[in-house]
């Protein structure tokens, strides 16, 4: 008690203005901010992967595998934070014994299992069919074991049935956009449904989430090719680079337009809020909304993507832009899901004060586990890698100078 | 069918019948009769012993403290808010004895500084109100006001006290700004401080060509701070505060 009134004291020194009591600490912290952050990478790196199952753009293949890894090590890694802050992650599970139908955060549960179990796992099953019965036949012992149980211990490898796992896989996909849509759209949803306070309260608040995922699991894919190429000392592809840039450039665009349209309605509605969310707009976000997420997150680099479509600039010069902007990007998208979980509790509904957000560094809620939930995916999509090589090999178990002379793999 | 559906077909059939079996043995049969929770819980809950007898119970015997109780600032509370659980000393009338609560930190459970508890409820910083002191050496619990008028109005308004006196007004009295009448000290609630309604009243020091010092900030009252109050603005406990 006497810590948590001393927290408070600390607390009560940065509120301005009139703030009720509860409102002084916030109770959605780093680790809901997390959340919406590595769900819309889900989304967003699917959503890149169904670019070349349905909408055929070639020159993206080379990423295809890589997107759908991506987006399950990070769709392992997604209801974490969320389990963390509720605590009790032991009791999960009872979410889908005894669905509540009528609370859209309980249908998240099935929302996330349909995506996990019936959109990415099968999809990457029938992908990867084929190459995971000729890893089991060219390994021994226990990885053969391990292959052949993933693969459940089919064998099928006539035209017929490779055609149908083609076949199969577009149909997930098609699926699969309109699941990614609901799965990051629902995140989104969440907040636009939170009627009592008017900076979440907006029904573009799916739309904005969702091609804001769609950015950043562009941007996310992009740094993995580079990074993924870069350290197999292949050669990268920059046909797909230059594509890979293009979207994001367009998906930017989108993203950005719809932000700036949400942010006029506000201020030409003018409801009673906005003096309050002006107020808080140029004091307690203005670096991490005006400066990260508008100038560094997004002008920048929308500026050096469209420098780079104007101009003829030769191949490295253009890797470095890309790189530097997909890195930007994901400090932009970073700090929008800051500016919204955070930006919503800084301010009081009496809408005449505002407090502060102090970070913990240990504890549940605290920056080391933030960073650490932030690592995860990756550790879980290096795992995925090894396991499954998403650039064609001559298996995992093979002599590694000779897979080094293979090309990424464009018609799986 | 093809050989990799009808595997995959397994799977799903294994985990969805995993899920039926989990379900089965899991839910306790009673759940969602009356809502998203097991209605047998409310006989669970029904079964549970009776531990507080209630107010009328302790006043059937101590109609004395009752009385006295009744007309106090303590009105609003049970019994059983300080002494625990009655149902025992009830039903062995008398011989269960009631917990007699006598420490500081009995009283400081509700009356110990909070920022958070509405101005006006007596609140006291425990580390200067007479310290070490069992409160019931100077209140009657079943009585609680003050044993006597306090002497300044710090004695109730620990808080803004406080606040004051670190603040650039701590040279102003209370009196400054609130006239009260004898009786507030007696019963606060009844006779009321009162409190400046107007700017103009910040004015007699704040406003431009207002008499006093040079240090005082004085700006064009009629004009600073648009439709807004000071006080919307500026804690007058604490004005150089944010």
């Amino acid at each position: 008690m006497e810590q948590l009134i001393h927290q408070l004291y600390s607390a009560l020194q940065n509120v301005t203005g009139f703030i009720y009591p509860n409102e002084i600490e916030l109770q959605w912290s780093i680790l809901i901010v997390i959340y919406p952050y590595i769900t819309g990478l889900v989304a967003g790196a699917f959503i890149l992967a169904s670019l070349v199952k349905v909408f055929n753009v070639k020159e993206v293949s080379p990423t295809y595998r890589l997107s759908l890894l991506t987006a399950l090590a990070f769709l392992i890694v997604a209801p974490l934070p969320l389990l963390a802050h509720l605590g009790h992650m032991e009791r999960s599970y009872e979410i889908f014994l005894t669905p509540h139908l009528k609370s859209a955060m309980a249908v998240f549960g099935f929302v996330y299992l349909w995506y996990l179990m019936v959109v990415l796992l099968l999809e990457i099953w029938f992908d990867y069919r084929k190459d995971m019965i000729e890893w089991g036949n060219q390994s021994r012992g226990l990885k053969k074991l391990f292959y052949r149980f993933l693969v459940l211990f089919s064998k099928d490898t006539s035209s017929e049935a490779l055609a149908f796992d083609k076949k199969a896989v577009r149909v997930i996909t098609i699926i699969g956009i309109p699941s990614a849509f609901l799965l990051h759209g629902y995140v989104g949803f969440i907040f636009g449904s939170v009627k009592a306070n008017p900076w979440w309260s907006s029904v573009l608040m799916p739309v904005v989430f969702l091609f804001s995922a769609i950015v950043s699991g562009i941007a996310l894919v992009l740094l993995l090719y580079m990074i993924a190429t870069m350290l197999r000392g292949e050669k990268l592809d920059m046909r797909c680079l230059d594509r890979l840039a293009d979207f994001l450039f367009y998906s930017i665009i989108v993203d950005f337009s719809l932000e700036m349209l949400d942010f006029i309605h506000r201020l030409y509605q003018s409801e009673e809020s906005i003096k309050i969310i002006s107020q808080m707009v140029s004091s307690r976000l203005f670096v991490s909304l005006i400066v990260i997420q508008i100038l560094i997150g997004t002008l920048v680099p929308l500026g050096t993507l469209f420098f780079i479509k104007i101009t003829s600039l030769n191949e490295e010069l253009r890797r470095l832009l890309y790189f530097l902007s997909a890195i930007l990007v994901q400090i932009g998208i970073f700090s929008t899901r800051w500016n919204v979980v955070i930006g919503g509790q800084l301010f009081s509904k009496s809408f005449r004060g505002l407090t502060v957000y102090k970070m913990e560094l240990l504890g549940v809620e605290g920056l080391l586990v933030g960073i650490a939930f932030l690592v995860l995916p990756f550790i879980i999509l290096y795992v995925l890698m090894r396991i499954l090589p998403p650039w064609s090999s001559p298996g995992p178990g093979a002599d590694e100078n000779s897979s080094k002379q293979l090309q990424p793999q464009t018609q799986p | 069918m093809p050989d990799q559906v009808k595997r995959l077909s397994v799977i799903f059939i294994l985990v969805i019948s995993a899920l039926v079996i989990v379900r089965y043995l899991l839910i306790p049969p009673t759940f969602g009769k009356l809502g998203h929770y097991r209605a047998r819980a409310l006989e669970d809950a029904k079964a549970l012993p009776v531990k507080y007898a209630g107010r009328e119970a302790c006043l059937e015997c101590h109609d004395d403290v009752g009385d006295a109780l009744g007309k106090s600032y303590h009105r609003g509370l049970s019994c059983e808010v300080c002494h625990g659980p009655g149902a025992k000393h009830v039903k062995s009338e008398g011989d269960v004895e009631l917990v007699v609560p006598g420490k500081r930190k009995d009283c400081l459970r509700c009356h110990q500084f909070l920022s958070s508890r509405p101005t006006g409820f007596p609140q006291v910083d425990p580390l200067q109100h007479n310290p070490v002191k069992p409160c019931i050496t100077c209140h009657d619990p079943h009585e609680p006001g003050p044993p006597r008028a306090p002497a300044d109005c710090s004695g109730c308004h620990t808080t803004i006290a406080k606040i004051k006196g670190v603040s650039r007004h701590v040279s102003l009295k209370c009196e400054t700004c609130h006239t009260t009448k004898a009786q507030h000290k007696l019963d606060p609630r009844k006779f009321r401080a009162s409190i400046p309604a107007e700017r103009e009243f910040c004015g007699k020091c704040h406003a431009k060509k207002a008499k006093g010092s040079s240090d005082i900030p004085q700006v064009d009252i009629r004009l600073h701070g648009g439709r807004y109050l000071c006080w919307e603005c500026h804690n007058p406990h604490n004005p150089q505060g944010e």
